[in-house]
């Protein structure tokens, strides 16, 4: 649904993108995450017909973002990193005039905007100037303008940035429903848990180039280990503690501080051997968490070596 | 002890029926675009307070230029029989619709600095959709403020020339040819400089010379050798002249249609230009 083949994008001396492919199978989406600057923003415009790639192509719905860049436009939405609303307009004329562009009559656009501000959240404040709107408000305005003509394929770049946590999950359920409907969403986000509950699939960008790629547990997979994490009780059973770890073959640190020691582990089975070697140390325990590793883990690790492997 | 404030569960997110939207479009016809893109545009003639400065414009307009310009009806060279006022409106006229072009250009770099135009450029338009609404919006605003000119001037200024109520609408589609060519190349400066203020010096410098070296407010014939040679060819002499020729009842065929195919011209050369420039990114 969209293909990404050796990408570039120059502007002037500042190479935004340095051959970037990947694909997003119909009815999926895809995580585009990276840093400030890493081209996100370029690639989105790209494949949303605003930008000429200087290399390599792209097809979106089948169709080529340069050649047949009307067929492109007549299936896509796209939620940009800054709104792109009238601001002179009440919310409602905005939806309006983008219904009656996209070809729904008088009557078939009121009754659809009307909807749409619904779901958005918007009713009370339609009829005002977006100009007067707060930033989450606008957000929701630019969503919703987004989906407005049922798009096969949207793009979202960073679309939950500003919003409150009740606006955010709305907007991941929403995005969780256009899946369901079968569109392919393409987002982008600085918010790891996002990219990590939403997408099915992860791209990693760094300075134009793809640093990884693949499903969010594959990602977590290649950097992180599980652990888990007992609180001891009262008593110092701290030195025990270890002592029965190690004659169990396995390896924790003592945090005095917290009272807890911590002991990585490659699959769940392992903490019921761990709570067994407490009890053997005449351990109380206070509490008990399994730590998964985050996005955030990976993201930090494969930009850590990304660093020292360029230096 | 550690207290948890956020329940394991989160209620389950409000299920919204996507399908309520409706079905997918794929765009409208460009002549539709063009025509809801034109009312957005002409939201202003709904409003009071932005239409009222356009109209005082042209009643300032035509006030000063009869008091100021009035003696110039005695000199000698002045056609007979016709009165001052007669003579100077068709040169307002032709004077606003001018004005109207250069703004097309403005109005149009307003537009371009828009938020939704690049929701716009990302949608299925016709390229010239932006352009040819702004095109038909100023037009229909400056058949207003032309029509409103006519009317003061008959009801305040004693507008009454030869060629009836036929002829001064004539002076006016003349009026609105030549604001519809001039709002052509300004709109096509605008996307290709896509700088406001460059564009507000080229529109002053090109108005007020063409306009004074004309024969919109003296005949040319009192003019020295040099300016009255300029006169002759620069184009809003000839636009005058068929504005004027259709209101006192006394224009030819060539000198209405020459005019006429020069605007004709003018936007088959800037038009695709302009297209041109707007889908520059
Ligand atoms: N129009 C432009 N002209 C010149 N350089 C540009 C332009 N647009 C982007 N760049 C440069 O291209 C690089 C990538 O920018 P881009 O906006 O794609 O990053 P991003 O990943 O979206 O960043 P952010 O997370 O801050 O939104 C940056 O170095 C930026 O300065
Ligand atoms: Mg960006």
């Amino acid at each position: 649904m969209i293909e990404v083949a050796g990408l570039t994008k120059a502007f002037g001396a500042t190479r935004a993108l340095e051959g970037v492919s990947f694909t997003v199978p119909e009815g999926t989406v895809l995580g585009l995450i990276g840093h400030n600057g890493a081209g996100k923003t370029s690639l989105i415009n790209i494949l949303s017909t605003l930008l000429p790639p200087t290399s390599g192509t792209a097809r979106v719905a089948g169709y080529d973002v340069v050649r047949q860049g009307a067929q492109v436009r007549a299936r896509i939405g796209l939620t940009g990193q800054f709104a792109s609303i009238d601001e002179t307009m009440s919310g409602r004329d905005n939806l309006i005039l983008l219904a009656r562009l996209l070809g729904a009559g008088r009557r078939a656009a009121a009754s659809r905007v009307a909807y749409l501000l619904e779901i958005f959240r918007l009713s009370t404040v339609a009829n005002r100037a977006a100009r007067t709107y707060s930033g989450g408000m606008r957000r929701r305005l630019d969503l919703a303008a987004s989906i407005v003509g049922r798009p096969q394929v949207i793009f979202l770049d960073e679309p939950t940035t500003g919003l409150d946590p009740e606006a955010r999950h709305d907007a991941w359920d929403l995005v969780q429903q256009l899946v369901d409907d079968g569109t392919t969403v393409l987002l982008t986000t600085q918010y790891l848990e996002e990219a990590d509950r939403l997408a099915k699939s992860i791209v990693v960008l760094a300075a134009g180039r793809v640093l990884a790629s693949g499903t969010p547990a594959q990602l977590k997979a290649e950097v992180g280990e599980r652990s888990v994490t007992v609180v001891l009780g009262d008593g110092a059973v701290g030195p025990a503690a270890l002592a029965a770890l190690e004659r169990a073959n396995l390896t924790g640190t003592y945090d005095r501080a917290r009272r807890s020691v911590t002991v990585p582990i490659h699959d769940a089975a392992m903490v019921a051997e761990v709570v067994g070697c407490m009890n053997e140390a005449g351990a109380r325990l206070d509490g008990l968490t399994v730590v998964e590793p985050t996005l955030d883990d990976v993201y930090l690790s494969l930009k850590g070596s990304a660093a020292t492997g360029s230096e | 002890m550690s207290t948890t404030l956020i329940p394991a569960t989160a209620p389950p997110p409000a299920r919204v029926d996507l399908s309520g939207i409706g079905p997918p479009l794929h765009g409208a016809g460009a002549l539709r675009q063009v025509l809801v893109l034109s009312g957005r545009s002409l939201r202003v003639l709904r409003e009071p307070a932005l239409l009222v400065p356009n109209l005082i414009e042209p009643f300032l307009l035509l006030l000063l230029f009869s008091q100021v310009f009035r003696s110039l009806a005695q000199v000698p060279s002045f056609p007979d029989g016709v009165s001052y006022i007669d003579y100077l409106l068709p040169a307002v006229l032709i004077s606003m619709g001018m004005t109207s072009g250069v703004k097309s250009g403005l109005l149009l770099s307003t537009d371009l600095r828009n938020g939704v135009i690049t929701r716009f450029r990302t949608m299925p338009l016709w390229t010239g959709a932006v352009l040819l609404a702004r095109s038909f919006a100023d037009a229909a605003l400056n058949a207003v403020e032309l029509l409103f000119l006519l009317v003061i001037g008959a009801l305040l200024f004693g507008y009454a020339p030869a060629g009836g109520i036929a002829g001064a609408l004539g002076a006016m589609l003349v009026a609105l040819s030549l604001a519809w060519s001039v709002g052509w190349v300004f709109m096509a400066l605008t996307t290709l400089l896509r700088r406001p203020e460059s564009l507000q010096q080229i529109g002053g410098m090109l108005t007020f010379p063409l306009m004074f070296a004309s024969n919109a407010f003296v005949t040319t014939d009192g003019l020295p050798t040099w300016l009255r040679a300029f006169a002759e060819v620069n184009p809003l002499t000839h636009a005058i002249n068929a504005a004027r020729g259709l209101a006192l009842g006394a224009a030819t065929p060539s000198m209405v249609l020459w005019p006429l195919c020069m605007c004709a011209v003018t936007v088959l050369v800037a038009a695709p230009v302009a297209m041109r420039g707007f889908r520059r990114p």
